[in-house]
């Protein structure tokens, strides 16, 4: 091994950009070593596949391509299996870490728990990047292979969109971890969240633009609070430029703001980064770390 | 009929104009000049046309030519190279009077832009107008058929001021112009292409691009409308209040305007609807009270309706159509009803053949090419949508999927199916031979290997080093 391979002592000071790099690395690390790495990748990529060969083989081979089932297939994969990955993945890692008492020996070094959080932060969110690629560039391939002629720029969106949306429930994870004494409620939260978004949220609001009447700008204003509906609509935006599929409430939405949609969406999801980890770091600050 | 006459009367108010009601031009030339019977100046073409006897072939020589013209002579004018009619920014420009005449390979530009005053490149006003291989740009009425029957518009290039729609005037226009011929136009950028009252028009090969309608037709019967290409269009192919129509062969992809219908049929009686490929629209085929009269079922063979929002969308009213061998290929919603209601009163097979859907979930045992389940479409969530068309918003959420698990698992509130198809196909039809499908497959390959590439590569990254725990933190190193 060469000399230059070991790391010189350093005696300057510990800057916070190389402490996170450090942790981040570590992470990335031990999750692409760790199992449900392995699991989440294989399960997404095998489901994804799923959906891009029965979609493909709905149209008959026919090589008429446009926005249809396989995208919103592969849309609504990604909205159920994304948030539930990045959930747990996040759910577990600090606490996990302050069960084992790992927490108190990072903290013990020289590096403050906002460097910690983001390191963990950086290092989990490019596990389930590379996780993501993965899965869509098998079902990109799949569909290739099966002669459909979908434009690629819209599996790129939707990979993009899908890191995003995945950086903004790690957020969530990890603020949940933050608060929870333990792991197992932390990811029995994480799985609660989950389920609240995906599922609750929604009915709650097809329920109640039903029964109060809501006007679409309130319904579609409402929907951006949601980061799945919001991931949703811009890969539609994305895809398609126009968001009249999703009937008048998407028209409004591309009459009203057209190409400043965007920004709109760009703006809620950064929220969602932004505002959980923000929350997390505080807590970490405050609390213990045993 | 009521409608008839109000609209009738609306026209004849618009301006159905008699010819004299020209505005002067503006450019008087010197006294002592020929003059029309009107006693409007003649320019240069217009000296060469008082000149001709009928039957001549006037044939005009290259240049710029700033002149209105009116044909009121049986003649043929020819243009040879590049010959220019600019109308200056106002008013018509070309006025055909008599019967038998041909304008042809001309381009002519630069109408006025008054709705009010109709202003066109070329109106005819008498029958067996000639107009072909002319160029029109920049015009707000293209080419005005008024009570010219058997004429021929052919060849020609018509393309609109990019005007707001509503201040826009009609590519092409027909009325009370029976048994024409509108074939192998390019009409964009305008309103509409409309037939008023005229029979038995035969319109092929035309494209219409960025328009309101591709084709309107109002009142007009046994037209024929054939391998045609309307493409972003707010409304492709609208047939209203017509009978006896042929829709055969055409290309309706991505009209998604306000209406956004590939094909809309209101009230139109006796027509076939064959081989069209229409994909990418909000609606595919739009049906209202369409067949009107009970004397024949509307017919819909061969056609391959795509990725549209909403392949056929029914109003409660429509009754008495047919469909067979069509492909219903990947519609987000393959048939729709708008309100409440069944689609009781219209069939989706017939005898032994259904048609195609690329959502059917059946299997075929005996290999007879036909499924050996009724096709059946009742989803819960379908049927919000056509109640509810604001939940549309959450469309390809899991909540639809929620909702749609809620309708199978509890019969309770499980919705009628909406239509059945007895004898599904387990093959799509060949698609018609208007589907030339553009390439650029190629890409999604590459993308897909370049995504893996990146998520092996962040893997080889972190993986095959060896943790060394003693560098978690380079500045713990005293």
């Amino acid at each position: 091994m060469k000399a230059a391979a070991y790391p010189v002592p350093a005696l300057r000071a510990p800057s916070a950009v190389s402490n996170t790099l450090t942790i981040a690395g570590r992470e990335l690390r031990d999750a692409v070593r760790s199992r449900w790495f392995v699991l989440y990748t294989l399960a997404f990529a095998a489901l994804g596949l799923g959906v891009s060969f029965v979609s493909a083989a709905g149209s008959g081979g026919t090589g008429l391509s446009g926005f249809g089932r396989t995208t919103a297939g592969l849309i609504n994969l990604t909205l159920l299996f994304v948030p539930l990955m990045a959930l747990t993945a996040g759910a577990g890692s600090i606490a996990s870490d302050r069960e084992r008492g790992m927490l108190a020996y990072v903290f013990a070094q020289p590096t403050s728990p906002v460097e910690t959080l983001l390191g963990k932060y950086l290092g989990l969110g490019a596990a389930l990047a590379a996780c993501l690629a993965l899965g869509l560039g098998a079902c990109a391939g799949a569909l290739a292979a099966r002669g459909l002629r979908t434009d690629p720029s819209s599996i790129l969106w939707l990979a993009g969109l899908s890191v995003l949306l995945a950086m903004g429930m790690l957020s969530v994870g990890l603020l949940i971890s933050a608060l929870a004494r333990r792991t197992s409620v932390a990811v029995g939260t994480a799985i609660f969240v989950w389920l609240a978004l995906v599922f609750v949220s929604d009915l709650a609001l097809m329920a109640g633009a039903v029964a109060l009447r809501l006007r679409i700008e309130d319904l579609f204003a409402i929907a951006l609070l949601n980061p799945l509906q919001v991931f949703k609509m811009w890969s539609l935006h994305a895809a398609d430029a126009s968001l009249d599929v999703l009937g008048p409430a998407g028209l409004y939405a591309s009459e009203e703001f057209g190409a400043r949609l965007h920004p709109i969406f760009g703006a809620s999801l950064a929220a969602w980064i932004v505002a959980p980890l923000t929350l997390a770091a505080l807590a970490l600050s405050r609390r213990s770390p045993l | 009929m009521n409608r008839v006459a109000i609209i009738l009367t609306a026209l004849g108010a618009m301006g159905m104009g008699e010819p004299g009601a020209h505005p002067a031009p503006q450019h008087e030339e010197p006294a002592a000049i020929e003059t029309t019977a009107q006693g409007v100046a003649l320019g240069a073409i217009g000296r060469r046309i008082a000149a001709a006897s009928p039957g001549d072939v006037v044939e005009i020589g290259e240049g710029v030519y700033r002149e209105r013209i009116r044909i009121d002579r049986p003649v043929t004018l020819i243009a040879r190279g590049r010959v220019v009619i600019d109308g200056g920014g106002s008013g018509d420009i070309v006025e055909i009077a008599a019967p038998d005449v041909t304008v042809r390979g001309f381009i002519i530009r630069n109408t006025g832009a008054d709705l009010d005053g109709e202003n066109a490149a070329i109106r005819a006003l008498a029958p067996r107008a000639t107009i072909e291989n002319n160029v029109l740009d920049d015009v707000l009425f293209g080419v005005d058929l008024r009570q010219s029957p058997d004429s021929r518009v052919a060849g020609n290039r018509i393309g609109g001021k990019r005007l707001d729609v509503a201040r826009r005037g009609d590519g092409l226009r027909l009325w009370r112009s029976d048994r024409a011929v509108v074939e192998d136009n390019v009409i964009h950028d305008g309103r509409d292409a409309i037939l008023w009252y005229s029979k038995d028009v035969v319109v092929r090969r035309n494209v219409g691009r960025n328009c309101r309608y591709g084709l309107h037709l109002m009142f007009s019967d046994g037209v024929a409308i054939t391998d045609n290409e309307f493409t972003d269009n707010s409304v492709g192919v609208y047939l209203m209040y017509s009978a006896g129509v042929e829709v055969a062969g055409n290309r309706l992809i991505r009209n998604r305007g306000p209406s956004g219908y590939g094909l809309g049929l209101k009230e139109t009686d006796r027509f076939a609807v064959r081989d069209n490929l229409i994909v990418g629209n909000r609606a595919g085929i739009y049906v209202d009270g369409s067949p009107f009269t009970p004397d024949r079922p509307g017919e819909f063979t061969g056609n391959t309706l795509a990725h549209n929002d909403v392949g056929v969308v029914f109003l409660p009213s429509a009754r008495g159509n047919v469909f067979t061998a069509n492909n219903f290929i990947d519609n987000v919603e393959q048939v729709s009803v708008a309100g409440r209601g069944a689609l009781d009163a219209n069939r989706f097979w017939d005898g032994e053949v259904g048609n195609f859907w690329s959502d059917y979930t059946g299997y075929d045992q005996n290999g007879d090419g036909v499924g050996d389940f009724v096709h059946e479409s009742y989803t819960l969530f379908e049927n919000l949508l056509d109640r509810e068309p604001a939940l549309r918003l959450f469309l390809f959420s899991p909540a639809q999927q929620a909702v749609e698990f809620v309708g199978r698992a509890i019969p309770a509130v499980r919705p009628e199916p909406k239509f059945c198809d007895e004898v599904p196909l387990m093959r799509p039809q060949p698609l018609p031979a208007c589907a030339v499908v553009e390439g650029g497959g190629g890409g999604l390959g590459l993308t897909g290997a370049a995504l893996l590439a990146a998520g092996a590569g962040v893997i080889a990254c972190a993986a095959p080093r060896r943790s060394r725990p003693g560098r978690i933190l380079k500045g713990a190193t005293p």
